[in-house]
């Protein structure tokens, strides 16, 4: 039983960076924004496809996809970040929700459009396994979680030392007094959404491989997903989903490996709402602030 | 006697008389339209009236209370449920099934409104999202009760009397009369003093509190009747659609009510039924083109945002205020 | 009044008159087209189902017209989408039947949306013809069950559990199962068949019981329980694209040639055998439809599909909807008649050539369809038998 719970665990922390790194993206978005990315999964969807593009049509290696698939989705990014996420800065919360919410069906819908609505097969990726101790994990694996906290480790540098990372922190903490300091709100909120949108597309170039199965709509349960690991990491904290999304991946695989799969999703909910109910501002942040 | 406390000017004498002829105008059209229109154009004027309950409901927590819920999926679906296994395992009439469904939603809302009303707006939404998600779990496992995914099907037609209803145009009137009821029960609330302090809470919670009004208890309480109002939404789906899955809380549901809340106009009574009516227009319209439709539809949402942010009821009150000056200018 | 006014107020005027017009346009009248409905999921994460239905059918369109059409006319489509929530498939459908006028309807895939449908179809006598949902409920209450406009022409999971579990068992020995199939109709409903087969069987037993929902990707904490507990076989009924991830990763967990997948998901197609030949080979599928069958008409379709659509090979439910137009035009041609009624008694005293083998309807309107039973070895689907099974109705 032990070395099943052991198992169990490694499943989850590799399931959970993923969680992390989706997150990480989302949290700064709604940290700097106060909006809720509901169309964060297509950008991972975007990365994927940008991806499976460039390697189907181009016949290009894994690795040169890694970079395609986020620079598409990038750019994408950008222009919805000027376009759309740059005017919804002082605007109410439900504005948000709504240009979001179109934004994700414009998105899924115009991919489904350009390359058909069947699904495709991501081809390419380093899914030989190889064995870690007692357990079996395709190399994909290894590369997600080393990328998950290089991911994390660059963003804690970043937002201590960088000035763009400073930006980043006066933003979240009070808009008016950044408008005061000449802080260029506008251009922090768009390179913010610009990394936030980038994260989410590497993380789906990088899970390609092991999750195979390519279609337009598949970013909407990754969407979902992602709110249950923002809330429990603390909205706006970056550091807290890190450890909030691989603690999820862990108990969802107890779950999962214990009681069944089919319960997988309501962990993130139940949890969620036990997090609000004891401790609205998430497990790692001092105080509610939403 | 205005809904909203943000009007800059004093409103012309006659704009009560004016909106009342203007409501009594459209209900008189829609009494008509089975006279005039086909059975197509008479099912998605159901849809718009399904739709339009627990748009009302929403309409009462985010126009009066200030919290965005997604909930209103939950409740949908739990009356759905109530009404569909009622009809299914004790043949009970039309009008039980309906006031059960409410019945239910509100009593559930209590206990899931207690904890998740203490949390500061976003909060809020997730934890509405929460639900949305484990009410899905739940019914899909909770098999011996909801059949799991094999669903509710074939429901008996609803049965008010001795009368069976089964053709499109009774389904009409059935559903133009609830909803009829139900708005005019919703103006009813809004008017009544009640209604004057969750507009106070609205606009100053602090302020009001201070002037004695028991907040938490009224965010609780409209909590649970928008709960109720989407119940019989919800039951007028189950007996309408005569099938019930666990895909009735999808999200879809929720984020329909939520952009027919926004669409119409937060916080005015016309706002959900603008909404729901433009939303229905929209959705059946863009049928014409399939591939593009939803393309086009998520097009409509960021230009509602961004050039009707406050929906398209202050354009028809603007419509109303018009009309009243009208004479006056003689 | 400010441009913001004046530009508010005419994308307004627009957006009415465009709406109002798009939603009084009527559909183009034309003698010499005789037009059916296709609803499908279009959008959202089902659309990936739905997108080769429709191509399916479309190419069975145009192999007909090429070969002279329905009673002299062209047969069209018209498409609509369900977005497999059921509110939308009635709007559809509603559309298609008030306002487009279709005598026939295909649909839809998700079995729900399906359900929805058939009150409408009965009541305005429009002929619904399903090819892909598995609710054996449609056909419980279909024909003499109740609904007599809905025909099926799909097999039931209740033959293709049983196929599979008695060749599982007595042919290959398998004792031992742990389930893992989709979290919906479909595959709950297989396992409940399962279940109910199972005591014929009294050494096989299910260890632990797992669905996943349509969009999962990760497997490995099941896996992990599968592996532990010293199953056999898992028995799967899922979607075909799942059963490549499922694949990978029971590779990468070693179980690749320890575990053996039984069920239905696409295990045969080339694409998902080569994510994990060594995964794949040895599994066991109950299929009513395999590209590689050998019939020549199946490997026209085949070569058919691939040649309109860039190379792209049909999966089942292209099949399926290909092979239902053709029915619905035979059905025509044998009631020389367009009308839905004349059609719909065709249809139920039909005997048709599909590709797979004879067709004919019960009296629940479920059609008696041959399944294939096949494994998987060295990389390529073998087929075992063919076998029309007769479904148990309830009393």
């Amino acid at each position: 039983m032990g070395s099943f719970i052991l198992e169990q665990i490694v499943n989850g922390v590799i399931t959970g960076s993923m969680y992390a790194l989706v997150a990480a993206g989302m949290t700064m978005i709604f940290g700097v924004l106060r909006a809720i990315n509901f169309a964060h999964g297509e950008y991972y969807m975007l990365g994927t496809f940008g991806a499976w593009l460039v390697i189907s049509k181009l016949d290009a290696p894994y690795a040169v996809s890694i970079v395609a698939g986020v620079a598409i989705a990038a750019l994408i990014a950008a222009l919805i970040g000027r376009l759309v996420m740059q005017r919804l800065v002082g605007a109410p919360f439900q504005a948000g929700v709504l240009a979001t919410i179109g934004v994700s069906l414009i998105l899924q819908n115009a991919v489904i459009l350009a390359f058909g609505g069947g699904y495709k097969v991501f081809e390419g990726g380093w899914i030989e396994p190889v064995q870690i101790g007692s357990f079996g994990m395709a190399q994909q694996r290894i590369v997600l979680v080393v990328t998950a906290l290089a991911v994390f480790a660059g963003l804690e540098w970043m937002v201590r030392k960088t000035r763009m990372g400073k930006a980043i922190r006066a933003v979240s903490q009070n808009i008016e007094c950044c408008h005061v300091n000449g802080i260029d709100v506008e251009s922090v909120v768009r390179r913010t959404f610009l990394l936030g949108t980038a994260l989410a597309a590497l993380s789906g170039v990088l899970t390609a491989p092991v999750n195979v199965s390519v279609y337009g709509g598949m970013g909407e349960s990754i969407t979902l997903k992602t709110f249950a690991v923002i809330v429990m990491g603390g909205m706006g904290n970056v550091r807290g989903t890190l450890i909030a999304g691989i603690l999820l991946g862990v108990v969802e695989a107890l779950v999962s490996g214990l009681i069944g799969l089919q319960y997988r999703d309501s962990v993130g909910f139940v949890a969620l709402l036990l997090m609000l109910m004891f401790r609205p501002h998430g497990l790692f942040t001092q105080k509610a602030r939403f | 006697m205005s809904v909203t406390l943000d009007t800059p000017h004093a409103p012309p004498p006659r704009l009560p008389a004016v909106r009342w002829g203007t409501a009594a105008l459209a209900l008189a059209a829609l009494a008509l339209a089975p006279l005039f229109l086909g059975n197509y154009y008479l099912h998605a004027l159901i849809i718009a009236m399904i739709f339009l309950l627990p748009a009302h409901g929403l309409n009462l927590i985010l126009g009066y209370t200030g919290m965005l819920s997604l909930a209103q999926g939950v409740f949908f679906g739990l009356g759905a449920y109530t009404s569909a296994l009622l009809a299914m395992h004790f043949g009970t009439p039309f009008v039980v099934n309906l006031f059960a469904a409410a019945a239910v939603a509100a009593l559930i809302a209590l206990p899931l409104g207690i904890p998740a009303l203490r949390l500061r707006a976003t909060s809020f939404v997730m934890c509405t999202l929460g639900f949305v998600v484990i009410a899905q779990t739940v019914a899909k496992n909770w098999t011996d009760l909801t059949r799991g995914d094999m669903g509710l099907s074939g429901l008996a037609r609803p049965r008010i009397g001795d009368i069976v209803i089964s053709q499109i145009p009774q389904y009409f009137y059935l559903i133009l009369a609830v909803a009829v009821l139900a708005m005019l029960a919703f103006i009813a609330l809004i008017r009544s003093p009640a209604g004057r302090c969750m507009v106070a809470i609205r606009d100053n919670e602090t302020l009001a509190e201070s002037l004695g009004i028991p907040t938490w208890t009224y965010k609780l309480v409209v909590f649970m009747l928008s709960a109720a109002f989407a119940g019989l939404g919800g039951s007028l789906y189950a007996h309408y659609e005569t099938v019930v899955s666990p895909l009735v809380f999808q999200m879809y549901y929720s984020n329909t009510i939520l952009i027919i809340v926004l669409g119409g106009g937060v916080g005015r009574v016309p706002g959900a039924i603008i909404g729901s009516f433009l939303f229905v227009a929209v959705t059946e319209a863009l049928r014409i083109t399939p591939e593009l439709r939803l393309i086009i539809y998520g097009f409509v949402l960021l230009l509602l945002v961004f050039m009707f942010p406050q929906g398209l009821a202050p354009l028809v009150e603007r419509g109303t205020e018009w009309l009243a000056r009208l004479g006056r200018k003689a | 009044m400010s441009t913001r006014t004046i530009v508010r107020r005419a994308l307004l005027a627009a957006c009415g008159a465009a709406a109002l017009t798009a939603m009084t346009a009527l559909p183009a009248t034309a003698q010499e087209v005789y037009k059916i409905g296709l609803v499908s999921p279009l959008s959202g994460a089902n659309a990936r189902y739905g997108a080769f239905a429709n191509k399916g059918a479309n190419l069975a369109a145009k192999e007909i017209n090429a070969a002279g059409g329905v009673q002299g006319r062209k047969l069209e489509f018209v498409s609509g989408d369900s977005q497999c929530v059921p509110a939308e498939g009635v709007s559809a459908t509603k559309r298609m039947i008030s306002f487009d006028k279709l005598p026939i309807i295909i649909g839809d895939i998700c079995s729900s949306v399906t359900l929805a449908m058939q009150p409408l179809a009965e009541e305005a006598g429009v002929l619904l013809v399903n090819a892909a949902s598995s609710n054996p409920m449609i056909t419980y209450k279909a024909g003499v069950g109740g609904f007599k406009w809905t025909f099926r022409n799909y097999p039931t999971d209740e033959g293709r559990a049983a196929i599979v579990l008695e060749h599982a068992v007595k042919n290959r020995g398998l004792k031992t199962f742990a389930v893992l199939s989709v979290d919906s109709d479909y595959g709950r409903g297989a396992i409940n068949f399962t279940k109910k087969y199972l005591p014929r069987y009294p050494d096989a037993k299910i260890l632990s019981e797992d669905y996943y929902k349509d969009s999962e990707t990760d497997f490995r904490p099941v896996l992990s329980k599968i592996r532990n507990s010293g199953a056999q076989a898992i028995l799967m009924y899922g979607q075909a694209d799942t059963t490549p991830i499922v694949a990978r990763q029971m590779l990468e967990m070693g179980l690749a040639g320890k575990v053996v997948l039984v069920g239905n998901g696409e295990f045969n197609t080339a694409k998902t055998i080569a994510a994990a030949p060594s995964v794949l080979n040895g599994s066991i599928e109950a299929a009513a439809w395999l590209p590689e069958w050998t019939s020549a008409r199946s490997q026209k379709f085949v070569d058919d599909y691939k040649k309109a659509y860039g190379g792209e090979m049909p999966n089942n439910h292209a099949y399926t909807h290909w092979e239902t137009t053709h029915l619905v035009a035979a059905a025509i041609k044998a009631a020389a008649s367009l009308k839905p009624e004349d059609v719909r008694n065709a249809l139920a005293k039909i005997k048709y050539d599909s590709a797979m083998g004879p067709v004919t309807f019960d009296d629940h309107h479920q059609a008696v369809l041959p399944m294939v039973l096949l494994e998987v070895a060295d990389g390529k689907p073998v087929i075992r038998s063919a076998i029309a099974v007769k479904v148990d109705y309830p009393k």
